[in-house]
């Protein structure tokens, strides 16, 4: 999955502080948990988010969402940010990263 | 976007109260086991065993669940809990009225004590369901999981209101049938109907959750829903109406087929996780439905009418009530407990701390050495207690008691050890 336009230096940006958002259960950061499926920048409309939970009414959901919105204002306080749950596709463990996978016992 | 249902420092206040005192109450729970080993041998209509089966069922086992239930209905429902003020009404409700239940069963005191400890009871658990039924209305179509929560409050109501006339039943005498004959009704309902099926609700939920697997299969839940429900009614209106409690072997059998159908979806669940390295608080959750065998069968012998009544069938009468308590929901509890305590006292600390380095993880409110001694310690304890009820060895009984009173200072250790946690704020970056 692509999940940012690599030429652009503020999209990579925001992917690798999202690294830095951990889902407090599993205590593995959100990017290698695969729950981000786009990250995009435009001038006009800011940092958009796309992204997913590992379920449906997940209890850590709305920390993560707070997590990532408190980073992004801090690191890209002049850019307006907005995060959007999906529910497609669903989250599956093939979105995890090899790094992600030896953390969850799965490589 | 999800909306936020969980004001966590707000519902903390409402739900940490429940956790302590059914914390207390299981410490409090192994001390009275132990200074009354000689009581589990012999008839479990006794005021001991009255008092300690309240304790357990009551102080420790249900106080944690409304302190969970709190806290999860939010989640589950995705909607704000209905009334803090009736969360709080609950807990005095009980808290009082439990103690003062177990004063009365303990000392005999058969008359007022009894009936206040009855009418506190009573309202508890009306504001309880009421907080759950007006939390889940207008939510849409309920999922299966808040079905079987909200049933399990109902069934809860019921096995309340039923020792309630039993505690007024002791004075004025107003019931057709004998006190033993009511008393199996109310077990039965409180075991099979509030706890098993509380237990099915949450975890349905929950298991996938920190497991990372699939949806349980919702239809096979719902036949798990509709087999013990109908066992359970078939059970109440065979002893209301044809004041017949002899056929309980047949509602039982049934009964468990509806929790065999649960244990295979739990089983499915486990076998797809996505995440293989489980932490200790889940492996005592599998090690608890795993030993929730053993009160099925002692519990099918108990109430199947095929062996005569005799000093042997009252100890396995004994065992399966020990086993379904100590077994299955106190094994589930204390390994639960380090599942959503740390992370409702984490969210309470923490929440605002998002993102921010050197923030510790709801797993690092709490010593996983100490749990993992609790879990082996408490094991111990228990197996030797099984063994001690079915052989009569009051000797055995008190050992194992002895030891059930170390798993309790270990879990309490652990669970204090959070509670008085003070947020790390001098490593934040």
């Amino acid at each position: 999955m692509e999940l940012y336009t690599k030429a652009d230096n503020i999209e990579l940006n925001v992917y690798n502080t999202l690294k830095e958002v951990i889902d407090p259960e599993l205590a593995i950061n959100i990017i290698d948990l695969g729950l981000v499926y786009k990250i995009h920048y435009d001038h006009s409309s800011g940092i958009h988010i796309q992204m997913t939970l590992s379920n449906k009414g997940c209890p850590m959901g709305d920390v993560i969402t707070e997590n990532i919105r408190s980073i992004l204002s801090e690191r890209f306080p002049n850019f307006k940010s907005t995060i959007e749950l999906i529910w497609e596709p669903i989250w599956s463990s093939e979105f995890v990263s090899p790094h992600g996978r030896t953390l969850l016992g799965l490589a | 976007m999800m909306p936020s249902n969980t004001n966590s420092s707000r519902t903390a206040s409402a739900v940490l109260p429940f956790y302590a005192f059914g914390v207390v109450s299981f410490l409090v729970l192994t001390i009275v086991m132990l200074f009354s080993s000689n009581a589990f041998i012999g008839h479990y209509f006794s005021p001991k065993l009255l008092a300690i089966t309240h304790i357990a069922t009551l102080g420790w086992a249900s106080m944690i669940i409304f302190g969970s239930l709190h806290q999860l209905l939010p989640i589950l429902l995705d909607k704000a809990l209905h009334s803090m003020v009736y969360a709080k009404i609950t807990f005095y409700s009980f808290a009082i009225g439990i103690i003062v239940l177990v004063y009365s069963f303990w000392t005999f005191s058969l008359g007022i004590p009894l009936q206040l400890a009855a009418v506190l009871l009573i309202s508890g658990a009306s504001f309880l369901l009421l907080n759950i039924v007006f939390t889940a209305r207008n939510t849409g179509r309920p999922a299966i999981h808040a079905i079987f929560i909200i049933t399990a409050a109902g069934w809860f109501w019921l096995t309340v209101f039923l020792g309630a006339l039993m505690a007024f039943n002791f004075t004025f005498s107003f019931l057709p049938a004998e006190q033993l004959f009511y008393l199996r009704i109310h077990a039965h309902i409180g075991m099979a109907g509030w706890f098993i099926l509380l237990i099915i609700g949450v975890s349905s939920k929950l298991i996938p959750m920190f497991l990372l697997s699939p949806a349980m299969d919702t239809k096979k839940l719902y036949y798990s829903y509709f087999i013990i429900n109908g066992a359970l009614l078939a059970f109440l209106v065979d002893a209301l109406i044809f004041n017949e409690t002899h056929r309980g072997g047949i509602y039982f059998s049934l009964a468990i087929i509806g929790i065999a159908i649960y244990v295979f979806t739990v089983i499915k669940s486990f076998k797809s996780r996505v995440r293989k390295a489980l932490d200790i608080g889940m492996k005592q959750t599998f090690l608890a439905v795993l030993f929730v065998f053993l009160p099925i069968v002692f519990g099918w012998i108990s109430t199947s009418n095929l062996f005569p009544v005799s000093p042997f069938l009252m100890q396995i009468t004994l065992v399966y009530g020990a086993s379904f308590f100590m077994g299955f929901i106190s094994l589930l509890i204390l390994g639960q407990s380090f599942k959503t305590l740390p992370y409702i006292i984490w969210l309470d600390k923490y929440q605002n701390m998002s993102g921010k380095k050197g923030t510790p993880l709801p797993k690092d409110l709490f010593s996983e050495k100490l749990l993992r001694y609790q879990m082996v310690v408490f094991i111990i304890g228990y197996i030797l207690l099984l063994s001690g009820i079915i052989s009569s060895l009051v000797l055995l009984i008190t050992i194992a008691n002895s030891i059930l009173i170390l798993a309790a200072i270990l879990y309490v250790i652990n669970i204090f050890k959070m509670f008085v946690h003070k947020p790390a704020y001098a490593t934040i970056t």
